[in-house]
């Protein structure tokens, strides 16, 4: 049987680049090195202008416990700093990296032959892992909960149509993955580990394989946690609140690359699809690389519509300027007839919206209410409550941008908190 | 090279209004075959000019008032097409152009056109017509064509007898709740009403379509028909229960009527009170009332309800904590 939840919508899944092997991505000319890679307070630059730093080598310093550290994913020389937008239209410090002709070998850690909890722990902070589903929240803070854990959930649903990095991952780096979540469990000190997949592609002692229902948003934290345990996430709760740790294949696999082999986290698996891209496939991307330099290796033409992370969630970027990151799990480049073009008509109130929310929100109701300016009346049918999957936007027969109502209605409803 | 910037999600399912609307017309098609092949040509021309002035309405509606134009949504098709086969076959073809018109103009595009309607077009329409001209409306005619067409030589092939409640009157007292005419008659359209409404066959078969497409949401038609036959066994015993399904609109309205989407709520509970409501409410007006049928009566008491009933029964969203006593402190 496989496992589900409430609601949710079954997109085409179009995961076209699922048997291309993982590949490197040529190191480009240039980096341009975020500091903000994470949830939480940006990084600080420990490097100066002009001094030549070398693969793994620590350019930005954690502030404080809630941040990351940021490692150079190159040979290069540091050529300035600038304040640049982020693909989510934040903007943040980012360091200018000239690549060198010629890589040194790159720094690394001293590897851990153990599963010493405290020792992992460090490494995990040290090495700068966040979590690379997307959310990109510091790993080191998820393995020091507050309350009493008993599972661990690995997340390889990987429900976004195109994105296809996490398969491959598991599938060319199975036994990493697998020792990821045996060292990621032991400084939880946890003995119930769940890796859930919508394809069962192995099993190992001591690790519970379980398949998932096709569906979206299925690797939606709280649904995944819900479908796999029937715990409910208290509404402003971590998963820790009941028991459970989650994390992304790709953060598994950077716990164990930089536990055992002591390598930082500075690039990761990202997939680059779309039918405007002719070179498609799952790529290791630098964190650092600028999308322009992605689009001229994949050969892109006729995008209409260029998106960092998933058709349902990710942000449509107008400035190509913007890198990749930690959390950067694909580049999509679509073409006209990928995206919705649709023009919006009246709501027909059928009900669609609120059968596929997987929080049995009233999507049509928030949408009326916001737009009227009533508030109140948006809250009470779950505005706040909202997570922004899109399953109310994707199914709408009349089109409504459902999700940016939603928005609409939680700014509105925060500033009149103020 | 031009690019769109805008908010996730980037994609939208392949279903559209138009393709819904066009659905429930496929849907009808069964009903309205077996309108013309029991009551003859004339039932078409009702129909014709049921969803002809029906759109007409909404064209010239938008029109005059510099909207957009929504004809091609085809929700004026859908209500006048319901209109139609709402209507016994005897009445005459002003009647028609009236109900359409009043239906499409007052009930939909007074309120804000498609969606914004509280009530159902068709079945306010159809009240509205039942009032203003009780004699016409209030008569049900048997099919013309059942005591020479093809029905019959099938019935003779199967042995059966055909009872004959009124052959040979045009018009014939309301056989609702009689439970003499025989159940394979009714659930045939062999028996008099309202020309969509007597063919059980064609209308499940159009209910189903609904169903498996998932067009229609199938907790209501489940609900409005178990709580109605559930009424009338508690009313008038278990042999009125098949008779009372199978004849007036109770089966038409269970899937084309209160299925609306604009007239209906959209909350579970709300979608399990609303629908029962229309069933029992059916069953008391059909047994104590004076009216010989009350399913319309009944989907729009219940359609006025849908707004309060989503607005009390709002589902509390996966994860939100009832707030306990020690938290408000």
């Amino acid at each position: 049987m496989a496992f589900s939840f409430r609601g949710g919508v079954s997109p085409n899944p179009n995961k076209n680049t699922e048997n291309c092997s993982i590949d490197l991505f040529p190191l480009p000319k240039t980096l341009c090195v975020p500091v903000s890679q994470h949830i939480g307070k940006p990084a600080t630059a420990c490097v100066a202008v002009g001094d030549t730093v070398v693969k793994g080598q620590l350019i930005a310093v954690a502030d404080g416990n809630f941040s990351a550290n940021i490692y150079s994913p190159a040979t290069a020389v540091v050529s300035g700093f600038e304040t640049l937008p982020l693909f989510n239209g934040n903007s943040c410090v980012h360091i200018l990296l000239d690549v060198c002709n010629e890589q040194k070998p790159p720094l690394t850690l001293e590897p851990i032959a153990d599963f010493d909890k405290d020792k992992i722990f460090k490494r995990v902070k040290d090495a700068g892992i966040v979590g690379m589903g997307g959310a990109t929240f510091p790993t080191h803070i998820k393995l020091s909960p507050q309350k009493t854990v008993n599972t661990l959930i690995v997340n390889a649903a990987e429900c976004e149509p195109y994105i296809t990095c996490d398969y491959r991952v598991i599938l060319e780096h199975t036994a990493d993955v697998v020792e990821g979540a045996k060292l990621e469990a032991a400084a939880l000190n946890v003995n119930n580990i769940l890796i859930a997949l919508t394809k069962v592609i192995g099993n190992d002692s001591g690790i519970t394989v379980v398949r998932l229902k096709t569906k979206y948003p299925q690797g939606s934290e709280k649904q995944l946690i819900y479908a796999l345990t029937r715990r409910v996430v208290p509404q402003g709760g971590l998963p820790s609140d009941i028991g459970v740790v989650v994390s992304n294949v790709q953060t598994v696999f950077a716990v164990c690359r930089a536990v055992r082999h002591g390598e930082p986290l500075v690039e990761r698996v990202t997939t680059f699809s779309g039918n405007a891209a002719q070179n498609k496939g799952n790529f290791v991307v630098p964190v650092g690389t600028p999308v322009s330099t992605i689009m001229d290796f994949a050969k892109v033409s006729n995008a209409e519509k260029v998106i960092s992370g998933g058709v349902m969630m990710g942000f449509a970027l107008c400035d190509f300027g913007v890198t990749s990151g930690k959390g950067s799990s694909a580049f999509l480049f679509l073409t006209h007839d990928e995206i919705n073009n649709s023009p919006i008509s009246a709501c027909i109130n059928c009900g669609r919206c609120h059968r596929a929310c997987p929080l049995s929100l009233m999507p049509m109701y928030i949408d009326g209410f916001a737009a009227a300016g009533e508030l109140d009346a948006a809250k009470k049918y779950g505005a706040l409550d909202c997570f922004e999957c899109g399953c109310c936007a994707y199914v709408c027969p009349a089109k409504r941008p459902l999700v940016q109502s939603i928005r609409l209605a939680k700014k509105l409803l925060r500033e009149k908190k103020h | 090279m031009t690019i769109k910037v805008s908010g996730s999600p980037h994609i939208t399912s392949p279903l559209t209004t138009r393709k819904i609307m066009a659905r429930v017309c496929i849907a009808l098609i069964p009903c309205v075959v077996a309108a013309v092949y029991l009551f003859g040509i004339y039932s078409l021309l009702i129909i014709a000019v049921s969803v002809g002035f029906a759109v007409l309405t909404e064209y010239l509606f938008n029109k005059v008032t510099h909207r957009p134009q929504t004809v091609q949504d085809l929700s004026a098709v859908v209500s006048g097409l319901i209109f139609g086969l709402s209507l016994p076959v005897s009445v005459p073809l002003y009647l028609v152009a009236v109900g359409a018109v009043f239906a499409i103009l007052v009930v939909k595009m007074l309120f804000g056109g498609i969606g914004k309607n509280f009530a159902n077009p068709a079945v306010t329409a159809r009240i509205f017509v039942t009032l203003a001209w009780a004699s016409a409306m209030g008569r049900f005619v048997s099919p013309l064509n059942y005591q020479n067409g093809f029905l019959n030589e099938f019935f003779k092939y199967c042995g059966y007898a055909l009872t004959n409640t009124g052959v040979d009157a045009v018009t014939v007292a309301t056989p609702l709740a009689d439970n003499t005419v025989a159940l394979l008659n009714l659930f045939l359209g062999n028996h008099g009403g309202c020309i969509g409404e007597v063919c059980a066959l064609a209308i499940i078969a159009g209910g189903i379509y609904l169903i498996a497409t998932r067009t229609i949401d199938f907790k209501i038609p489940l609900v409005m028909l178990a709580t109605f036959a559930l009424a009338i066994l508690v009313f008038c015993g278990v042999d009125k229960v098949l008779p009372s399904l199978l004849t007036g609109a109770v089966l038409f309205g269970a899937f084309f009527m209160a299925t609306d989407y604009s007239s209906s709520p959209n909350s579970f509970v709300s979608i399990i009170i609303y629908s029962a409501g229309i069933g029992l409410l059916t069953a008391i007006i059909r047994v104590y009332g004076s009216y010989p049928e009350g399913v319309s009566f009944s989907i729009l008491l219940m359609n006025i309800t849908a707004p309060l009933l989503d607005k009390f029964f709002v589902p509390r969203a996966f994860g939100k904590v009832k707030k306990s006593k020690e938290a408000v402190k």
